[in-house]
């Protein structure tokens, strides 16, 4: 028999008594179950805290101990507990479970068992271990599981990209839309503000800037900005991004934004073509204004001609100034005439909803004017250098087309310089959308700094000449507008002036 | 009855030319008025009349829509000559049928250089006002 020192029994005391305190005064759910190789399970311990826990009565915890856990687990539960306990023991090899029971008084709980597991020389198995009431745990999870999975839906349903911006790290995530609309697969990692900002177009950038900068110094509830950002497949589009600081540190510096991206192209690509619509009908209305007084100046001078002439006729007597007074009350008929078919020209222009298009060939149209002032031409000796090939064709009203040749070619012979032969130079390119006619001339040229805002506003017919150049030039534009193209001019005073029209097609 | 001796008529309508000398003589207006088509014309006379050392017109009927040289272009060549003859008294008046509220508003700024703003067809009021 051994002998032990009495100091060293009662230090053995003392730690046996710690221990008993830890076990069984402890709040943590402390067990042992042991499996024997007959397969009986038993509890040769239970901490004091399960059985108040468990409710567990004095018959219970000395009963079989599959029936106790039986009436505790919840019968859904129970198959997937032995079969985890049994994997343990077949394999010696740790245990840790979940699962739910049902309490009288605490009802429904949620519980993590973890054991560690040893076999004893008999055979049987022991399971050393704790159980934890996870229900509170449980729920969070529950419900944060519900959360992200509406939050993903959300992402993926939406049209607008989100993304969310740590602010120290400079890290962003880019939801799955805003990968879409820079045309980026989600496996493409973009993760930083620079790959963004690298893609803002350069004249947006700088109000971009601006504009997050006085978010973050608070002058704004959150910041907005649309920007052109430059897609994978190098094409703009138009993004409105917006976002708002969540967190800020304590010296109210930023720490997280996060915010929205919407894809305005189509918004911003049909504002444009109403910003172009309001400057074309703009023009035409200050034109038609224009036009008015010049109606208005013009038919007001013949119609006063007129009344004066008849009132002289009324009251003279001399044969002969009765006839000179007829000979100018003709010519004032015939100026009033000729105004009146302007006007009618134009409204008819202004008026006609369908413009017929054809598919025209050019140089036939050409070969047209030419014939029609070939009697100029050759008065003029003028020499015509045309390098528009026989298969050119453009859409475009035919009436038009003649209107249009005529009025640019028989300018360019009004107004030749005195001192040279007139040469007048027809070519034709295309840019990807439209196809343009650029004719040029060596003649007089037009100070375009004087006149060159009132060059097809028709201001140079309010003199009375028959053959002013502004109405000519003014009902050609309307032309070439009203079939959606536009007209530009160059010019040097003394050197000549270049018309380019743009077809469009 | 006329207080005038030379009278130029600026005015690119040779109708307008003609309805002027017989307003003149109907209304006893014994002078025969000198007839320019532009203002370039206008000047270029009274450039030779300066360098030839004869009197300036003294009334001129200036339109003001004329090609070449307009009205306004007129005053701003004419200005500079009367700089250099200040003793010169020459009365002018815008006849045109512009209604417009630019020139209007134009011809207040040349309000130092003409007298009235006659719209056509002038009336025989307006001859009064005038002579």
């Amino acid at each position: 028999m051994e002998a032990y020192d009495y100091a060293d029994l009662k230090l053995l005391e003392e730690k046996n008594n710690f221990y008993k305190k830890l076990l069984f005064q402890s709040p943590d759910l402390i067990f042992q179950f042991t499996i024997s190789l007959e397969g009986k399970l038993h509890f040769p311990f239970l901490s004091k805290s399960v059985i108040t826990h468990f409710d567990l009565t004095p018959d219970e915890k000395n009963s079989d101990a599959f029936s106790v856990l039986k009436s505790k687990i919840l019968p859904e539960d129970y198959v997937g507990f032995l079969n985890s306990i049994e994997e343990s023991r077949a394999f010696l090899r740790n245990w840790s479970h979940e699962y739910r029971a049902r309490l009288p008084v605490k009802g429904l709980r949620w519980y993590k068992a973890t054991a560690t597991v040893e076999q004893s020389p008999n055979g049987s198995v022991n399971f050393f271990g704790k159980v934890t009431d996870v229900t509170d745990y449980k729920a969070q999870e529950l419900k944060l599981k519900l959360s992200e999975q509406r939050f993903h839906f959300a992402l993926e349903a939406s049209s607008e990209g989100i993304w969310d911006l740590d602010v120290r790290t400079q890290k962003v995530f880019y939801s799955s839309q805003s990968m879409k609309m820079l045309q980026f697969e989600a496996k493409d990692t973009i993760d930083s503000i620079d790959m963004w900002d690298d893609r803002v177009h350069p004249m947006d950038k700088e109000k971009y800037l601006v504009d997050i900068q006085l978010h973050i110094n608070n002058k704004t509830p959150y910041y907005e900005n649309a920007q052109r950002v430059l897609t994978n497949s190098g094409e703009y589009k138009w993004i409105l991004s917006r976002g708002k600081i969540i967190e800020r540190d304590s010296k109210n510096r930023p720490l997280r934004i996060i915010g929205t991206h919407t894809d305005i192209s189509g918004q911003k690509e049909k504002e444009q073509e109403l910003m172009q619509t309001l400057e074309i009908v703009g023009a035409q209305n200050s034109r038609l204004l224009n036009f008015a007084h010049i109606v208005s100046h013009n038919l007001r001078s013949h119609s006063g001609n007129i009344e004066m002439l008849l009132d002289i006729i009324d009251e003279e007597e001399e044969q002969e100034m009765i006839d000179e007074s007829f000979g100018h009350l003709r010519s004032s008929s015939n100026a009033l005439t000729q105004t009146i078919d302007h006007l009618k020209e134009l409204v008819e222009i202004q008026t006609e909803l369908i413009h017929k298009r054809e598919n025209l060939n050019l140089n036939k149209y050409l070969g047209k004017t030419l014939d029609i002032l070939a009697e100029e031409i050759n008065k003029n000796k003028v020499v015509i250098k045309n390098s528009i090939s026989h298969e050119e064709t453009i859409t475009f009203n035919p009436a038009y087309l003649e209107s249009v040749l005529l009025n640019f070619t028989s300018n360019a012979i009004k107004y030749s310089h005195p001192d040279r032969p007139p040469v007048i130079s027809y070519s034709i390119t295309t840019n990807h959308t439209q196809k343009i006619l650029k004719i040029t001339d060596n003649g007089l040229g037009i100070n375009l700094e004087k006149h060159g805002k009132k060059l097809f506003g028709m201001y140079k017919t309010f003199h009375k000449n028959q053959d002013s150049r502004g109405i000519g030039l003014f009902i050609t534009k309307n032309q070439i507008e009203a079939m959606g193209g536009t007209v530009a001019v160059k010019s040097q005073v003394g050197k000549g002036t270049t018309f380019k029209i743009y077809f469009n097609e | 009855m006329s207080k005038f001796k030379d009278v130029f008529v600026v005015d690119d309508d040779k109708v307008f030319h003609f309805i002027i000398k017989k307003l003149f003589t109907k209304n006893n207006i014994e002078i025969i008025p000198s007839f320019y088509v532009n203002g370039l014309e206008a000047i270029e006379k009274i450039k030779e009349k300066i360098r030839l050392g004869v009197n300036l017109p003294d009334l001129i009927l200036l339109d003001i829509n004329m090609p070449i040289m307009d009205g306004w272009q007129f005053l701003d060549e004419f200005r500079q000559t009367r700089e250099a003859n200040p003793d010169e008294q020459t009365v002018i008046y815008l006849v045109s049928s512009s209604d417009s509220q630019s020139d209007i508003n134009k011809a207040k700024e040349y309000q130092d250089q003409i007298q009235d703003y006659f719209f056509k067809p002038m009336t025989l009021e307006d001859l009064k006002k005038i002579f």
